[in-house]
């Protein structure tokens, strides 16, 4: 009885009923929507931080992690190496020369990490063989000697990166069904080579408008983009003994993985041929890499390879990649903070609702206690209807976030301006959202208990009013 | 038989810089099946008096004995079941639960007293085709006249068979027909269930039809009139 009163009483004012449903559909959309997002992007971090750049374990030598010289090499490999493939639920390793060299090319230099790999190997801890660009050559290979694999944006330092519009870019563009009239603006700049994205976007933005710009900009660079590939680069590196040496290698493929920061120092070569540049004798070992099967067993596997020389460190994920870690561990408490404050809003709005509502119907609540409703039924009505209206509300918003969430987790969402940005720390700029079941039931909860804490304020409040007052009230 | 006895009951609303004698030493018995109007000018004390005779107010001094239960003597939460059990109310408007349908509204009472439904549905139907409306059953309050609201709140009153009916100017926002048709069924009523109405009231009209006349000054009563 109380039950059908109460709902019934929800839908009197359907109008301000409907305000405070919307809003709360709005709200926790956008709630799950944001912590559908932050939680895609943790994922995605994890994952590449993981898979690109510094797997589960690494041993290295501990003053190598001081200073990266030569000479300062993983100790007691064969017993380390024995370990190894001890632990429970392997799923990889290798061994990795690791040093700091100058690479230029005709146009610059920079600084940059070399690894010397095992390419085979490598791909059993190492995604990088699948972030090679489409067109921009192929992975390492054992059997092309001299070849050396750089990212994306050391293309871009060292000038082995161009934008030019030519005849074949043109032609594919059109037939593409790209507009004309675009490309009649762009007339201007044809053949003309850019070395630099930002030349070649600072050139498009003069000639078109910020439409044009957001529509087709970014197929219009992607299209024009051609790497010098098979360019060489020089390498100049310190050997054993302090002497520098030198070795030319020819590019073979460009990869990007979703870190500029990582892609900025890191290229890879044939290990062999890295070795026959230093001393030609034997490849030296700075890094040993593993991969397990579970993530949570990192801690442990690496207390059991701890102890086999005091001059290693074993590292895990979470000392090598602490951004990613601390992410994993902290981004709960944001997402409390953030659904705190939605909910927050929503008791906010709902209490007022109850408020108002309660004020209107003074006259009735205290024919109601006049007749015979006690405290305790007032109190569970007032208190139902303040559960029903937030729970419609918030079940209609957690099923219109849950099917967003759901769809953009299919496609994506890209961050076209800011994505540059986010890539520079290590985000991709097109981001899945992910929604856990674990945190939807979270959601539940934690609208059912506002709902419940925002309907106790009202209720008391009805219970207050004195039926002989009430009655009077004119 | 006794239902309902005041004994030199006193009212003062002290919350105002002048104390207010709302009502002033009232002793009154009241029996079964009595049909009692009370009246007096505006301001005279007869919502007070109801009210306390409704336990919605307690007396400053005096007793107000129910049915052998004096209703000083009860807690906050007995009061309220005990007005429940034992006294019906009609108010001047607000009567109704606007969601419910007349026929839920008169249930009200006894799906609270959990009554089986049965015999929820019997006393619903008899009682809302005394007051004239059992073609009406399922139209909400929104959807009838003051005065068929009025019946609706006459018929819920009665509905749990309690000693008395309070009703303070249930005819205030009727027209003239309205208010006769009402007073017409309330004395049939009480005549057929035998319970006891006190209604207060500024109509002549009304105050001709009752069997009882109690007139208040200032708080007191200053005449008491039984006619036949
Ligand atoms: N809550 C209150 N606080 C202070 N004084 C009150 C209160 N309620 C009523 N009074 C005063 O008590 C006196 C009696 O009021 P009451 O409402 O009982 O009169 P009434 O006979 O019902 O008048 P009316 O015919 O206008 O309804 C009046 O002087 C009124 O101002
Ligand atoms: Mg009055």
């Amino acid at each position: 009885m109380i039950l059908s009163i109460s709902w019934k009483n929800i839908w009197r004012n359907k109008v301000r009923s409907l305000v405070v449903i919307v809003a709360s559909t709005l709200g926790i959309i956008s709630g799950v929507m944001v912590v559908g997002i932050m939680e895609g992007w943790v994922e995605q971090r994890l994952h590449d931080a993981i898979y690109n750049e510094v797997s589960h374990i690494q041993i290295h030598n501990s003053d190598y992690l001081k200073n990266e010289e030569i000479n300062l090499t993983v100790q007691d490999t064969a017993l380390v190496a024995e370990a190894v493939k001890q632990l429970p639920g392997l799923k990889g390793w290798v061994a990795r020369t690791k040093m700091v060299v100058m690479a230029n090319t005709p146009w610059a230099n920079t600084g940059i990490f070399i690894y010397g790999i095992d390419p085979e190997r490598e791909k059993q801890v190492s995604e990088i063989y699948k972030k090679i660009i489409p067109g921009a050559g192929n992975y390492l290979d054992k059997d092309k000697p001299g070849t050396i694999l750089i990212s994306d944006k050391t293309a871009e330092i060292l000038k082995l990166k161009q934008y030019c519009l030519t005849d074949t870019v043109i032609g594919k563009l059109e037939r593409g069904e790209f507009p004309k009239s675009v490309l009649s603006k762009l007339a201007g700049i044809k053949d003309e080579r850019f070395r630099s994205p930002k030349d070649f976007r600072a050139i498009l933005k003069s000639l078109l408008t910020g439409k044009e710009l957001d529509n087709y900009g970014r197929q219009l660079m992607d299209s024009s983009l051609e790497y010098k590939i098979r360019n060489k680069i020089q390498i100049t590196l310190s050997d054993e003994q302090g002497t520098p040496v030198q070795g030319t290698f020819r590019v073979c493929g460009i990869y990007r993985t979703t870190n500029t920061g990582f892609d900025q120092v890191t290229a890879f070569v044939n290990a062999g041929e890295l070795a026959a540049l230093y001393d030609g004798k034997s490849i030296l070992i700075h890094e040993i890499a593993i991969m397990i099967e579970d993530i949570e067993n990192a801690g442990s596997a690496k207390e059991k390879l701890s102890g086999i020389s005091r001059h290693n460190t074993v590292s895990t994920w979470k000392e090598l990649a602490p951004d990613a870690a601390m992410m994993n561990d902290f981004m709960i408490i944001y997402y409390f903070i953030f659904i705190g404050i939605v909910m927050f809003a929503l008791a906010f709005g709902i209490i007022n609702t109850m408020m108002m509502t309660i004020l209107e119907r003074t006259r009735e609540l205290g024919m109601l206690m006049a007749i015979g409703m006690n405290r305790r039924r007032i109190f569970s009505m007032i208190m139902l209807e303040t559960i029903f209206l937030t729970v419609v509300g918030a079940a209609a918003g957690m099923v219109g976030g849950w099917v967003i969430v759901m769809s953009l987790g299919k496609t994506g969402i890209h961050f076209l301006s800011w994505g540059e940005g986010f890539e520079a720390i290590g985000f991709a700029a097109t981001v899945y959202p992910v929604i856990t079941p674990f945190f939807f039931i979270i959601i539940t909860i934690m609208v059912i208990s506002t709902a419940i804490i925002s309907s106790v304020w009202p209720a008391r409040k009805a219970l207050k009013l004195d039926p002989a007052e009430a009655i009077r009230t004119e | 038989m006794k239902v309902l006895e005041l004994k030199k009951v006193n009212k003062i609303y002290d919350g105002s810089e002048v104390p207010v004698h709302a009502v002033n030493d009232v002793s009154l018995d009241f029996d079964e099946a009595e049909f009692v109007a009370i009246v007096g000018p505006s301001g005279s004390g007869k919502t007070t008096l109801l009210n306390l005779i409704g336990g919605l107010d307690m007396p400053s001094s005096g007793e107000i004995i129910i049915d052998g239960t004096n209703l000083s003597k009860l807690k906050s939460s007995q009061l309220i079941d005990f007005r429940m059990r034992n006294i019906g109310f009609v108010f001047q408007a607000y009567n109704l639960i606007p969601v419910l349908t007349a026929k839920e509204n008169v249930e009200f009472i006894m799906s609270l007293q959990k009554w089986p439904r049965k015999e929820r549905d019997e006393r619903t139907l008899e009682l809302l085709n005394a007051v004239g409306l059992g073609d009406r059953i399922n139209s909400r309050p929104s959807k009838l006249s003051g005065g068929q609201q009025q019946r609706v709140a006459v018929a819920r009153a009665l509905a749990s068979r309690p000693k008395f009916v309070l009703a303070d100017e249930p005819t205030a926002n009727l027209d003239s027909k309205s208010a006769t048709t009402l007073l017409g069924i309330m004395e049939t009523l009480n005549h057929g269930e035998k319970i006891t109405f006190i209604f207060s009231t500024h109509d002549p009209r009304v105050v001709k039809m009752a069997h009882r006349v109690i007139t208040l000054e200032d708080g007191r009563v200053i005449s008491d009139d039984v006619r036949e």
